[in-house]
């Protein structure tokens, strides 16, 4: 780690300005000093990376990851995978993430008890290369929730990547265990799920279920994230004030009202990949869009869409990510995201990037110091060949990632000579 | 994977020969050709190699460490190796994998896991290209018996998670617990037969398995063509080993004249890798952790060193192979230091610089069983190769310092790549690294 200097770049800020020309000097771990117009920044001693005009912006945030999800076509598949595979997968992925420019990523829940925790624990004890991480706990549901895998000859807990709890007592042993692992998060499944068989308007969880985790929670300062599909499970989160509101898919009039009048509390990550992917882009795993439709997920994806266009012309922070995973949406195509942002919810490319980045710093809780390119802020940025206002897609292709640096270092080096040289030396 | 030809080497190639000028070519993941020339001429064509001129350094075959444990974590107690849960050591122990190969280890025979399939799950992910780390063999926990070296419950506190090794009672219960390391995939069972040193209740000298239970974990494993290794300090467990067939010899720190002939009537087919610094470091500098000398000497350590010795120093005479490795993982003994036991072998075993280099090439090949494949620097070998700056036979302290190792080449792909240009002044960390 040392000084840096970014020139001949075209800076997104993230602040919601069009981008300039400009140069960003790097030191130690913060952005020291943003420059506007050609050379202004000193020098002398500092590796300076001459960037032929790509585009410098901040460094993305995914607000809904499963790094334990691991390709499979099936909820029930993803626990096939013993303990210690599973630990290994989920380090593999997360250096993934950072490759492809997410340089921050919100847990959304793990597979097993602790595979979040260890895996943040291990990023920031240098271990491991990953993003800045908070971790969450599996998604607790009740019997037959979403989450619930075990056969009814089975009824063991391994089956199931959720933890599964009964009542407002099995509800505070499950929350403080997981907080004594020390979690970041802990996830409620309040809504169903189509492709496990149940509603998605469905919401099972009590008042005094949730009350319970919620009163754990906070008594250890952390925060709560749902599965909230439906309209109640939304009402259920600004009531209680879970934090973090994952898809909201058929949130009525009552709901955003209340959503709207709570803005500065929650975030939304509603996951429209998976809609979109699981309705038209999963028949090479026998979910043909027939099925999916029958399943329900065309009409949902429909209403969310509506869903989503309101929240955002009423305020309500909506951010890429989820759930990205399964057999048929890749870990580190997530910037798909944004397409989706643009494509189905009237963003414009500016404000998809924002939900990435400014809006990305904020649900990291880091709002004054990371998700924008502003003297003293954090130095996760990146590098980025091309215009991504121009073409919000470029920012899906990996080679157009030019570098990632997280925390003042590089993650991925700008390849500036060719690299076979470095081998051919010659005595003479 | 591409081609590389290196020039201007001098050529140790693990045979015991001694070095000689000449070039490496190696293509895909094989050693295609290997030149000696008097003068450091170019002998071979280089058009289409990357072409490294190493500037007169050592090219020699990768080494075997015959005896890891890389899920020991460099603690200072016994107890203290369990005390990580399973994700938090199997993370330890990739991490750990990466580092013996950036040390020049590019194949390691695993001695034993502290929890059961951690040996398995990082070869795997070393063999499907998941991880970076050395050629690995998988071994299963330490399978003992009550009260012996791997059993650490104590009297009130009885899970089996808490010991390092799997407590057997009878040959059934040994029958079962080597059948679902055999099912987990392990590429040989390990058995402690003997006592030691650091458990004053069951010192070196003691043997406390029966004939049943070793003969019942060596037929079940046998039956899965597998191979068997022992911990064997003690004369009665050396015999024992070699009564019942099992390959690989841990220790071997007393044996007599009978446990020698015994030793040599099998050379062809046994190895033994003694393991030597836990007893030099615990006798000699084992103060920080709480062995004075004095309670080393009381331990037994003092008498077993000199056993130690006398044993392996007639075992090499008698050509039974000796491999440097294990029990490096300990806070007196960390990690990726185990190039001290190729001194230790001078020191202690009567053997030349040559020997010790000989050891760990060419039997590391053998142990590993690819000696056909691996272990010297020869045409149409596995291109497991260390570029070293100095000459090793005449100081082996240069295979401990990092920065003499100039290159790492496991199976014809850089993991440390020389640097000839300093271009990129910090290497990247992460799991994925790459050739250029």
């Amino acid at each position: 780690m040392g000084n840096v200097l970014f020139t001949n770049v075209r800076i997104l800020d993230g602040t919601g300005a069009q981008p300039y020309a400009g140069e960003v000097l790097v030191q130690g771990n913060r952005i020291l000093k943003v420059g506007r117009g050609p050379r202004s920044l000193p020098t002398a001693g500092i590796d300076t990376i001459d960037a032929a005009g790509a585009t410098l912006m901040p460094g993305m945030t995914e607000a809904h990851t499963h790094f334990s999800w691991n390709d499979q076509p099936s909820l029930g598949a993803i626990q096939k995978m013993p303990l210690e595979e599973h630990i290994l997968w989920c380090a593999h992925i997360a250096e993934r993430y950072l490759s492809r420019g997410f340089t921050s990523c919100v847990g959304a829940a793990c597979a097993k008890p602790r595979l979040d925790v260890v895996t943040r624990n291990s990023i920031n004890s240098g271990l491991i290369p990953g993003p800045r991480y908070l971790a969450a706990s599996q998604e607790i549901t009740v019997p037959g929730g979403l989450g619930d895998e075990s056969p009814p000859h089975l009824p063991y807990p391994e089956f199931s990547f959720g933890a599964v709890v009964s009542g407002a007592e099995e509800m505070r042993r499950c929350v403080r265990t997981f907080m004594k692992y020390g979690v970041d998060t802990i996830k409620l499944n309040l809504s169903g799920e189509y492709i496990a068989g149940l509603s998605a308007e469905a919401t099972p969880m009590t008042d005094a279920e949730i009350a319970t985790a919620v009163e754990e929670v906070r008594m250890r300062g952390k925060r709560l994230a749902a599965h909230a599909r439906s309209s109640e499970s939304v009402k259920q989160c600004v009531r209680h004030g879970i934090e973090l509101i994952y898809h909201a898919s058929f949130a009525d009039e009552e709901a955003l009202d209340m959503l709207e009048a709570n803005k500065d509390r929650h975030f939304v990550a509603p996951g429209l990949g998976w809609l979109v992917n699981t309705s038209y882009n999963a028949s090479q795993w026998g979910i043909t869009p027939e099925a999916a439709r029958d399943m329900g997920y065309h009409r949902e994806l429909e209403v969310a869409v509506e869903t989503l266009r309101k929240m955002k012309r009423r305020g309500i922070r909506v951010l890429p990510g989820g759930d990205y995973g399964f057999a048929w949406m890749a870990h580190g195509t997530n910037a798909k995201d944004l397409e989706y942002f643009v494509r189905y919810l009237g963003f414009t490319p500016m404000e998809a990037l924002l939900s990435a980045t400014q809006l990305g710093g904020q649900i990291m809780m880091m709002g004054n110091e990371l998700g924008m390119i502003r003297d003293g802020y954090l130095a996760d940025l990146l590098l980025v060949d091309g215009d991504p206002l121009a073409d919000i897609r470029i920012l899906q292709q990996p080679q157009r990632i030019l570098a990632v640096m997280k925390d003042g270092q590089f993650h991925k080096e700008p390849e500036i000579r060719s690299s076979r040289s470095r081998l051919s030396l010659t005595a003479a | 994977m591409g081609s590389y030809l290196f020039t201007n080497v001098r050529i140790l190639d693990g045979s015991g020969a001694p070095a000689y000028p000449g070039e490496v070519l190696v293509q895909g993941n094989r050693i295609s050709r290997v030149g000696g020339s008097g003068t450091g001429a170019r002998l071979m064509p280089s058009s289409g190699a990357v072409v490294i001129d190493a500037a007169g350094a050592t090219l020699m075959p990768g080494m075997t460490e015959a005896h890891t444990h890389f899920s020991w974590n460099n603690a200072a107690t016994l107890d203290g190796i369990q005390v990580m849960p399973p994700e938090e050591h199997t993370l330890w122990v990739a991490h750990v994998a990466r580092k013996y190969l950036e040390h020049g280890w590019t194949s390691c025979v695993g001695a034993a896991a502290a929890k059961p399939r951690l040996d398995i799950v990082i070869r795997n992910a070393i063999n499907s290209g998941m991880l970076p780390g050395p050629r690995y063999l998988a071994a299963s926990q330490e399978i003992t018996v009550l009260g012996n070296l791997g059993d650490e419950s104590l009297p009130h506190i009885q899970y089996p998670e808490y010991n390092f090794g799997a407590v057997v009672n009878g040959p059934e219960e040994m029958r079962k617990v080597v059948r679902t390391f055999l099912k987990y995939g392990v590429d040989s069972i390990k058995v402690n037969l003997s006592g030691d040193n650091i458990l004053p209740d069951a010192p070196a000298n003691t043997t406390w398995i029966t004939d049943e239970e070793v003969a019942m974990a060596v037929k079940e494993t046998k039956m899965r063509g597998k191979r068997v290794s022992v911990h064997a300090r003690s004369c009665e467990s050396i015999k024992m080993a070699l009564r019942h067939g099992a390959e690989v010899i841990y220790h071997a720190s007393y044996a007599d004249e009978e446990a020698l002939d015994m030793l040599e009537a099998q050379k062809h087919r046994i190895f033994v890798a003694p393991g030597l610094s836990v007893i030099v470091k615990l006798l000699y500098e084992g103060e920080p952790y709480g062995f004075s000398p004095q309670r080393a000497r009381e331990l037994g350590y003092e008498d077993e060193l000199e056993a130690a010795s006398r044993s392996l120093t007639a075992m090499h005479r008698r050509g039974i192979r000796v491999l440097p490795g294990g029990d490096y993982g300990f806070a007196w003994a960390p990690h990726w230091t185990n190039a001290m036991d190729l001194q230790y072998f001078v020191k202690y075993c009567g053997m030349t610089p040559m020997e010790t280099i000989v050891a760990a090439t060419r039997f590391g090949g053998q142990i590993m069983m690819m000696g056909n494949d691996l272990g010297l620097v020869q045409e149409g070998r596995l291109a497991d190769l260390l570029l070293v700056d100095g000459d090793p036979v005449a100081d082996l302290s240069i295979l401990l310092d990092q920065k003499r190792l100039l290159a790492v080449m496991k199976d014809g792909v850089f993991y440390k790549e020389p640097a000839i240009r300093s271009a990129r002044t910090g290497s990247l960390p992460g799991w994925n690294r790459t050739a250029a």
